[in-house]
């Protein structure tokens, strides 16, 4: 019977939206795992000095930290999770706070997200990613229908019943963008980053990064892991590690991922990231509740 | 259409105020009828979708956010002016507010 969830999201939100919700007394911590980490992957505590592709994975790696650190506050507590899921990259999170993975394989395996966008530019591929806000999964499915090819552009993720990421060609994502906007969305908006995270067209631009995530043994996580992919209860390192390669390339339903906890018997949930990301476009029943940082 | 009164619009505007202080963490009475909620709070899209939840539990209404979205391409929600407007005709109007 599982109670209590960890959920994580991994990147999405800039550094200074995360570290201002940082209270004072895990600072140190944080800053001691970025030295740390920075200075194994050569990258440089000056962001602005991390160019191009190195900018993009530190911000990244920034997420992950503040993800740990959120993490060993809430056990240091005494809130144990039961259970977890990983939204996206956080996937790569819960692998390492989960005892998956070291933390530092799951810097690497961030890391490894250069050779990913560096292929993508070889190729010359113009991808992208969008958030629809208003909409539901269903919703973009029958607004989408005989609109888009599947190489053209798929829902990546929906997120819950008022969220969801569209992802794939970037010339499709700026039409369905503006489509979703007409037909009412209360916001929608491109990332502009170059890559189309969730759909398949990332299989072949992403061989490196696929084959780093199966580089090491993975161990059996500590807590169960529910796969966003088809909802079953991980228990072995194996699992994990499949979790970790379908994640650039396949879409997924956190909004389903997340109904399937509650049916597991899940009522509290607590969100893993610094500045409550997950728990503002994750949606629970009323029996239920996301607590964050600021609750804790 | 619902009726509003005075009370009731009243009350929604105390309800968006008190709303925006705490997710914004300003104090309220630093929220005027010009403030910009994105500009001047750095308030967002999903914490707008979680107050038109709070509205529709709070009165109990039936409205899909495509509905909110197609009347903000004609209104803007530029200042809190502008969103206590729309929250008003919400209850008043609920999904037809777009043809308001």
């Amino acid at each position: 019977m599982y109670n209590r969830a960890f959920l994580f999201n991994g990147i999405g939100s800039k550094p200074e939206k995360l570290l201002v919700k940082l209270p004072p007394q895990l600072m140190d911590k944080y800053e001691h795992y970025l030295e740390e980490a920075f200075g194994r992957l050569g990258l440089s505590m000056d962001l602005e000095k991390n160019k191009a592709y190195d900018g993009r994975v530190a911000e990244w790696i920034i997420s992950l930290i503040c993800d740990r650190v959120v993490f060993e506050h809430y056990i240091e507590k005494g809130i144990v999770p039961d259970i977890g899921a990983g939204y996206s990259s956080g996937i790569v999170s819960i692998s390492g706070c989960f005892g998956s993975v070291p933390h530092e394989f799951a810097h690497d395996i961030i890391m490894m997200n250069r050779a990913t966008m560096r292929c993508l530019e070889e190729h010359d591929e113009k991808l992208d990613m969008g958030i629809v806000i208003g909409f539901s999964y269903s919703d973009i499915e029958e607004l989408f229908e005989g609109k888009f090819s599947p190489d053209e552009l798929v829902i990546g993720s929906g997120n819950s019943r008022f969220h969801v990421m569209v992802s794939g060609k970037a010339a499709a994502v700026e039409k369905a963008l503006l489509l979703c906007q007409n037909e009412g969305a209360i916001k929608a908006f491109s990332f502009g980053t170059g890559v189309a995270y969730h759909h398949p067209a990332m299989k072949k631009y992403s061989q490196e990064y696929v084959d780093f995530c199966a580089s090491i043994k993975y161990s059996n996580p500590v807590y169960p892991i529910l796969s966003i992919f088809d909802r079953e209860v991980m228990t072995e390192g194996d699992q994990v590690m499949r979790e970790n390669q379908l994640n650039v390339y396949t879409p997924i339903r956190w909004d389903l991922a997340i109904n399937k906890l509650e049916e597991l018997g899940v009522t509290e949930f607590f969100d893993v990231s610094a500045n409550g990301a997950v728990s503002k476009f994750s949606r629970v029943s009323r029996k239920c509740k996301i607590y964050t940082l600021e609750d804790v | 259409m619902r009726d509003i009164t005075e009370e009731i619009r009243q009350e929604i505007k105390d309800m968006i105020f008190d709303y925006y202080a705490e997710e914004c963490e300003v104090e309220k009475d630093e929220i005027t009828m010009d403030t910009n909620p994105q500009e001047d709070l750095g308030s967002d899209s999903l914490m707008f979708v979680e107050l038109i939840e709070m509205t529709a539990d709070k009165y109990d209404l039936d409205i899909k956010l495509q509905s909110i979205g197609k009347y903000m391409l004609k209104a803007p929600m530029d200042t809190m002016s502008d969103v206590v407007e729309m929250f008003c005709k919400i209850y008043q109007y609920g999904n037809d507010i777009v043809n308001q």
